[in-house]
């Protein structure tokens, strides 16, 4: 069986690289959103690898909006694209925009948020538990296992707020000393971080730490804590520019940093491997790293 | 009487003081010095915003362009903030964009005859796709010449131990109560709310009203954005997202009639007082997230109602 | 004569005010009984208690021999009392076959059966003698097509008692006609009718029996052949009217509007003059032009070709704009849509046009100087108001066009052009309309008056001119002008098109 898929992709790239010149080597990017630096980084990330590979990348847009990003599906699906990468919006909408490929026999790849259905070659992401986890055993290691922490959260519903918020709390029940004080949602905003924090600080006198889903709403609340001349802990999630910048001005602790540019470029080197009938994994884990100063 | 005529005609303030009451047992920090200046300084980009949009109201029009306009003005302040202008420029280039971005809506809905809320959400898509081309989806700092410090305070500093945001919202609070109740310019904004064929019939320039009313709209929505920029330093791309339907909460709540024709800038203040009193107590007595939404719109539904049963009895 | 309905000892107060004291009245089977009394008599409350949108607070009515108590309006409807009312409650945007059946609209399995709707609703209204499409769209035909689909709505019900509020005020002479017709086949079918009505000449035309109120109380009820004009007035207004028109002759100035050749949707190459001092009269049946050739000088209608001249000076009118600033008032004949903002102050309304007069150069409003200047209008014109601060749809039609005449002399107009000032208003405030009218001619305002209330038109004008589908087709001195003569100008256009 395998002597097969390996002899027909010889064949394939004997056929000549006149096919492959023409559909073949043109990939398809759907991103759920490039109205967030963390996005528009995986898609530079994407592009930039997909150039060095001398492959064509066409990105869409979906807007955050389910609907947006089928017709988007459905529009690549028709220009026949040789794969899909698709970040999608939300893991259960997305199904459609799958099996709208998977009838076409376009392999698809889902980056940073799965699919719940439809069949996917392989799932690039970095593992949001175990980054909530790492914020969080930072945060104990820090205060020396005592202290009191607020934990900001993502737009509630969200996998990313879920998840993130699963891995911090393992950490937390592991360390007796270490309180949770508040545990607020803060839309991933980071307006909302601000004003939610400067409510927060009016209510607890005491607090040591502050764990943000990500480095938006941390930015925001490291102003309220700023505004309000206290000194507390921040960590945030994503390792965005202004999150990484503010860690190396020393204003936040640290950030986990979810390699966004990396997420896009494996993610083209995935789909690199699946063009030319490599075998992949389902789950191609991106490595999750802790920006520290 | 005269007791129940100021209940009928307050009964937004009631209903405010009513809630700050029962947030002030479930939570002793609530009532603090620290915390109501919290609150007015939370409330002041929705209280700017929403005291635009009472005018575009009361004309019978809807204005959903703020929250991007909001966002553009932000973007474009940061830049200029960026690039060492002094501040009193880049304060108003910033409000005049606003100012201009409103009037346009204002000209397409007065000229093209396209209704408040089409034109305006036109405005809200368009804006906002701009200022993602504009930031290229990326934070914009106000960066590290003197005039950020100077910014910043704008923003984030006190006069007399009041936020300055606090103090612009008075500012602007007692300009257009003023502008409303005082001059020929509010008397025709009320009128086109009224009955817009009245108003023109009695040689009102309904257009240039209408364009005016957009046009401060904008600019109030600028300069919240301003304000915004200033507290965090930088201008993101995707501030101001829903602060549209915030703003509008506020003016209902506030007691003025989406029909157009009524409306006080007092009770909008009030509503928007009443949406940061919710968001702050929300936050202080920790509330799950889950929850939070319920209890906002169960709070907004309530205040309505009472609101409408009591107008129809009247 | 069968007794269909019948009330005894009906009150009603609003906020203290005793608005119906102990009212009685009597509807009979095939007959129409008039009810006659100023605005604000309590008409339309007595009206609204008879059909259930008010709940009286002591009395009785018993209808068809029982006492019965209707909560809402559906429920009268449906007992079989219509009313017509004085605004038509139709809406525009429908078929006429669907305004008669909304609400009520047949169906099957969920469908509505469009075929039952159409051809009962063209049998309501050839029994009206009408022939109008069910299906055109209601906003298409003329006011008074619409008040017979009122009429076709309420035989739909099995009407038995039909209340027409004010029927005839929006109608021409011919229609009017067509409408007396259908009341007395409707009264041979032997259903109760009432009549509102302002016009005292149609009451004696039309009506068996008259009911008078004032002031909230029945002061006369019997047949309307013993009672005289004279008595009726005196009934109504609990005084004598000797004049009903009082005329002063005019003395007029310099010419002050001069209008050439001119052209505007509705109106074509009209040319005529005034003076100041002097009330000049525009005569012609609905949907003459008169309205057109009102809205183009005040720079509503868009002029085509022609001028306007203003003390002899060419003026531009683009909008009302222009209208006001070349110091020309209008006051519309449609006070609700055009006239006043009903939900705002009667203050702020009156000196919505004028309100220059206030204001420093910065715009602001000198709220002390305009707060004169209102009451002053309102003592002149004995407006009835608590005070400025009164919401305008809470007066009565009278007092809302004195009103509206004060809002247009605010920004002290040279030209006064009044549409139609006195529909829709009781006599007594008539007759203090033709009173200001006359004053404000004697104080050298040039006065341009479109009525067509045939009497007073004659009664208070020193000329008349006669439109005719948009045409100028004749001009009469005052004492040239008569009925006759200037009912064959205002038919004029219409035979030879």
């Amino acid at each position: 069986m395998k002597k097969i898929v390996s002899l027909a992709a010889g064949a394939a790239l004997l056929l000549g690289s006149t096919a492959v010149s023409m559909a073949q080597d043109t990939m398809a990017l759907v991103v759920s959103t490039l109205n967030n630096p963390f996005f528009v980084s995986l898609k530079e990330g994407a592009e930039a690898r997909a150039n060095e590979l001398g492959y064509k990348i066409v990105v869409l847009d979906s807007q955050n909006d389910p609907a947006k990003e089928l017709a988007n599906v459905e529009d690549v699906l028709s220009k026949k694209v040789a794969i899909l990468l698709i970040n999608p919006t939300d893991s259960d909408a997305v199904s459609s925009s799958i099996r709208a490929a998977n009838r076409k026999d376009i392999p698809v790849i889902t980056l940073d948020r799965g699919a719940s259905r439809g069949n996917v070659v392989s799932h690039v992401a970095s593992d949001n538990i175990l980054g909530g986890e790492m914020a969080g055993e930072l945060i104990v290691e820090t205060l020396r296992g005592d202290g009191k922490v607020v934990e900001l959260e993502g737009v509630p519903g969200t996998s990313a707020a879920r998840d993130r918020g699963a891995g911090f709390k393992k950490a937390m029940y592991g360390a007796s000393g270490i309180e949770v004080v508040a545990v607020q949602p803060a839309d991933f905003d980071r307006t909302k971080g601000l004003n939610v924090m400067e409510n927060i600080l009016q209510a607890q006198p005491e607090v040591h730490a502050v764990f943000a889903h990500n480095d938006e709403m941390a930015l925001g609340a490291i102003k309220a804590i700023e505004a309000a001349g206290r000194d507390i802990l921040v960590v945030g999630f994503d390792g965005t520019d202004d999150g990484v910048r503010a860690v190396e001005e020393g204003d936040m602790l640290a950030t986990v940093a979810q390699q966004a540019g990396m997420i896009g470029s494996i993610g083209v080197e995935t789909a690199d491997k699946v063009l030319k009938g490599e075998k992949v994994d389902t789950y191609t884990p991106v490595a999750l790293k802790l920006v520290t100063k | 009487m005269k007791l129940n005529t100021f209940i009928s005609e307050n009964k937004s303030l009631i209903g405010l003081i009513i809630l700050m009451a029962a947030v002030s047992f479930a939570n002793a920090n609530f009532l603090g010095v620290d915390n109501m200046l919290n609150i007015l300084r939370q409330t002041s980009i929705n209280a700017v915003i929403a005291m635009g949009m009472t005018f575009v109201i009361i004309t019978a029009g809807i204005d959903l362009s703020v929250g991007s306009i909001l966002a553009f003005a932000g973007a474009i302040c940061a830049s200029l903030i960026g690039m060492d202008t002094p501040l009193v420029i880049a304060l108003l280039v910033t409000i005049i964009v606003g100012a201009g971005l409103g009037a346009t809506s204002g000209v397409i809905i007065s000229y093209f005859n396209v209704q408040p809320f089409i034109a305006t959400l036109v405005g809200m898509t368009m804006i906002r796709g701009a200022t993602l081309v504009y930031t290229q989806g990326r934070p914009i700092s106000t960066g590290y010449f003197d005039v950020a410090e100077s910014f910043y305070q704008f923003g984030a500093g006190y006069i007399l131990g009041i936020p300055n945001p606090v103090i612009l919202m008075i500012v602007i609070f007692a300009l257009c109560w003023f502008i409303l109740s005082q001059t020929r310019f509010g008397r025709h904004v009320y009128a086109i709310g009224g009955n817009e064929n009245v108003a023109r019939l009695s040689g009102i320039n309904v257009k240039k009203v209408k364009i005016l009313v957009y046009a401060l709209s904008g600019a109030l929505a600028a300069l919240a954005g301003i304000i915004l920029t200033a507290r965090l330093e930088s201008a993101q791309p995707t501030a101001g997202l829903g602060y549209e339907l915030d703003a509008i909460a506020a003016v209902v709540l506030g007691g003025t009639s989406l029909a157009g024709g009524k409306g006080r800038i007092f009770g909008t203040i009030i509503g928007a007082l009443i949406i940061g009193v919710l968001n702050n107590a929300l936050n202080i007595m920790d509330v799950s997230s889950y929850y939070q939404m319920i209890a906002k719109g169960a709070v907004i539904l309530l205040a309505v109602v009472v609101d409408s049963r009591g107008k129809s009895n009247a | 004569m069968t007794i269909l309905l019948e009330l005894q000892g009906i009150e009603k107060s609003f906020s203290g005010i005793n608005v119906l004291k102990s009212v009685d009245l009597t509807i009979r089977a095939g007959r129409v009984v008039a009810l006659a009394g100023e605005n604000g008599a309590g008409k339309s409350t007595l009206m609204k208690i008879i059909s259930g949108i008010y709940q009286r607070d002591a009395g009785t009515v018993v209808y068809n021999g029982k006492e019965v108590t209707f909560a809402n309006a559906r429920q009268s409807m449906d007992a079989g009392i219509g009313i017509i009312h004085q605004e038509l409650n139709l809406l525009p945007e429908l078929s006429v076959a669907e305004n008669i059946y909304l609400g009520r609209e047949p169906t099957k399995l969920g469908k509505i059966q469009w075929d039952v709707i159409e051809s009962q609703s063209k049998k309501y209204l050839a029994q009206l003698k009408q022939d109008i499409d069910p299906k055109t769209p209601l906003g298409k035909l003329s006011i008074a097509q619409q008040q017979m689909v009122e009429i076709a709505k309420a035989l739909s019900l099995n009407a038995e008692v039909i209340i027409m509020d004010e029927p005839t005020d929006a109608l021409t002479d011919i229609e009017t006609a067509v409408l007396f017709e259908v009341v007395d086949e409707l009264r041979a079918q032997g259903k109760g009718l009432v009549f509102i009505s302002h016009r005292l000449g149609e009451i004696f035309q039309m009506c068996d029996d008259i009911a008078i109120l004032r002031d909230g109380e029945m002061v006369h009820q019997g047949p309307v052949a013993e009672i005289t004009e004279d008595e009726l007035i005196r009934h109504m207004v609990g005084r004598e009217l000797s004049d009903q028109y009082p005329f002063v002759p005019a003395t007029p100035g310099d010419v002050r509007i001069e209008v050439e050749n001119l052209t505007a949707h509705g109106a074509k190459e009209i040319s005529f003059s005034a003076h100041a001092g002097e009330v000049v009269g525009f005569a012609g049946l609905v949907g003459a032009g008169r309205t057109e050739l009102a809205k183009a000088i005040f720079g509503e209608n868009p002029i085509q070709s022609g001028t306007v001249k203003i003390d002899g000076k060419p003026i531009r009118l683009r909008s009302p704009q222009d209208g006001v600033k070349a110091q020309i008032g209008y006051v519309t004949e449609d006070r609700k849509q055009e006239g006043l903002v009903q939900s705002q102050e009667l203050g702020t309304n009156m000196t919505l046009t004028g309100l220059d007069r206030f204001c420093n150069v910065l715009g602001f409003v000198n709220k002390a100087s305009e707060a004169v200047t209102i009451s002053e209008y309102i003592e002149a014109f004995a407006i009835k108001t608590r005070d400025a601060n009164t919401i305008i749809s809470n007066l009565s039609g009278g007092n809302q066009q004195k009103v509206s005449i004060a809002k247009s002399l605010v920004p002290e107009p040279k030209v006064l052009i009044l549409d139609e000032p006195t529909r829709g208003v009781d006599v007594g405030a008539k007759r203090e309309i033709y009173t200001l009218i006359n004053k404000l001619k004697a104080e050298g305002l040039c006065i341009l008056l479109i009525s067509s209330d045939m009497p007073e038109l004659l009664g208070i004008s020193d000329r008349i001119h006669v439109l005719s589908s948009g045409k100028l087709t004749g001009s009469f001195d005052r004492d040239e002008a008569t009925q006759e003569n200037i009912m064959r100008c205002a038919v004029a256009g219409q035979t030879n098109g």
